[in-house]
């Protein structure tokens, strides 16, 4: 079963109180989402009245090195296996999709290891996007206390500003600033009460890899360094971003090397690394990691715009961005092509 | 599952991943694809001993299927992909390889004949 078989996973994440459910609630209500089957971590005060609801009780299964991200969730290999074997018998209508709503405390990245990682699920499941919803009035604050909530932000594809009716503009607007800074490779929307197209995390748009999604849609300055200095932490937190761009094509097998070297000696620092590659194909390469964890890279048949650099960035914590900049600098010679942290203007 | 080595060949690593847009599953001996896959290993193999020279180690790709990888002791350790190269090269130098270490990347920025990359 290729990617375009397998069946799409959305993770619905963020930290408690943050509009997880009502999100849910409201998307599920859509005829878009027939066949859609949803796993939550607990049922809470918001009931979700769907059929296809089933709880996951957490088992994981901590492997080798202890790292964290590398975590097999039984709970999630069991449910997924289950649902397979109702849809391959007829016992349910046709699957189409899954939603994981996780709880507002999780870590969404042992979800994705397993899905990538277990022989059965990576050839029936992809994953199609994580999706955070941040609280406009209590976000701040979760950010700047939780690191797993930071966590989440920084492993979003889309992130969802909730309840913006109760805050002010102002402080909506700030905290957009920060989500975009903290992980410049996402989309970032408002919703009240949930009230959001499903389109926009579901459409058809959604079959297409998650990074040719973001770079149709996001002004190609969100590639660049975050408006804070190279080097600089976010404010509050200590995740940093680091935007390259590269003009010539670059030696996939070079990078690579270089990409898989770094995340066994520092993959736990690297929350977040996603990229679209010109490879010198006649498309480019879709690069989309959590972690130790890197999905399939899908080779794109063309470009999704007029831009044809390779763009990488990297959202890290506790890991510096200029280290990785003068890395990859260094590599030049084997990657064929030497990065920028900003625009192509800046090229000597 | 390899008849010679007798490990279990189930996934191959992201790196294997090839993008001339032909399925590796399908892929015969001595068709274009399979010469691709044996030039990239190749390219793949002057690369990493490019890196594993800092660390006293060689890489020698195997019958186009595994990678033997020796230090200069001659002991020798035999890695499917880059998957279990790095944890294998960390057990036999008792070092970490890491792409941020100082002393790799001065050697990287002064090889003995680079060429100047374009931008």
């Amino acid at each position: 079963m290729n990617r375009t078989t397998a069946r799409p996973i959305t993770i619905v994440t963020g930290f408690l109180g943050s509009g997880k459910t009502t999100l849910l609630r409201r998307l599920l209500a859509s005829p878009e989402m027939h066949g859609t089957a949803v796993l939550v971590n607990e049922f809470g005060e918001v009931g979700l009245d769907h059929h296809l609801v089933q709880r996951l009780d957490e088992q994981t299964i901590l492997l080798g090195n202890g790292c964290v991200c590398c975590t097999v969730r039984h709970d999630l290999v069991q449910a997924l296996t289950a649902l397979l074997d109702r849809d391959q018998r007829g016992m349910i209508a046709p699957l189409r999709r899954i939603v994981i709503e996780t709880t507002g405390l999780a870590d969404p990245a042992p979800l994705v290891f397993t899905v990538v990682t277990e022989p059965m699920l990576q050839h029936h499941f992809r994953i199609d996007s994580v999706v955070t919803t941040v609280d406009a009035v209590n976000g701040p604050l979760h950010l700047n206390r939780h690191s797993v909530s930071r966590k989440q932000v920084a492993l979003a594809d889309e992130i969802i500003i909730t309840k913006t009716d109760l805050a002010l503009p102002d402080t909506v607007a700030t905290l957009r600033e920060r989500l975009r800074r903290d992980n410049p490779a996402a989309r970032v929307t408002t919703a009240i009460l949930g009230d959001l197209d499903p389109q926009w995390l579901l459409g058809p748009q959604a079959s297409q890899p998650t990074m040719a999604r973001t770079t149709a849609t996001v002004p190609p300055e969100l590639f660049q360094m975050p408006s804070h200095p190279p080097g600089a932490p976010s404010p509050h937190t200590e995740i940093r971003s680091l935007a390259l761009t590269f003009t010539r094509p670059l030696d996939w097998i070079a990078f690579s090397v270089w990409l898989s070297m770094l995340l066994h000696a520092h993959g736990e620092a690297v929350l977040r690394v996603k990229g679209l590659l010109n490879v010198g194909t006649t498309g480019p390469v879709v690069l989309n990691g959590v972690q130790h964890i890197i999905h399939p890279p899908e080779h794109l048949a063309t470009w999704p715009g007029e831009d044809q650099r390779s763009h990488v960035v990297f959202i890290l914590h506790a890991l510096e961005p200029e280290a990785i900049r003068t890395s990859i600098q260094a590599f030049q010679h084997l990657l064929g092509a030497r990065p920028t942290v900003d625009s192509d203007d800046n090229v000597p | 599952m390899c008849v010679l080595c007798w490990q279990f060949l189930t996934e191959s690593h992201w790196t294997d991943r090839q993008f001339e847009g032909n399925d590796s599953s399908t892929a015969t001996a001595g068709s274009d694809h399979e010469r691709a896959r044996r030039r990239d290993r190749q390219h793949r193999t002057q690369v990493l001993n490019q890196l594993l020279a800092h660390y006293g180690l060689r890489l020698d790709d195997w019958h186009s299927r595994s990678y033997l990888l020796s230090d200069r002791k001659g002991k020798t350790a035999i890695v499917q992909d880059l998957g279990a190269l790095w944890p294998t090269a960390q057990q036999l130098t008792g070092r970490l390889l890491d792409p941020l270490d100082p002393g790799l990347l001065a050697q990287l920025s002064h090889p003995p004949a680079a060429r100047e990359p374009g931008v």
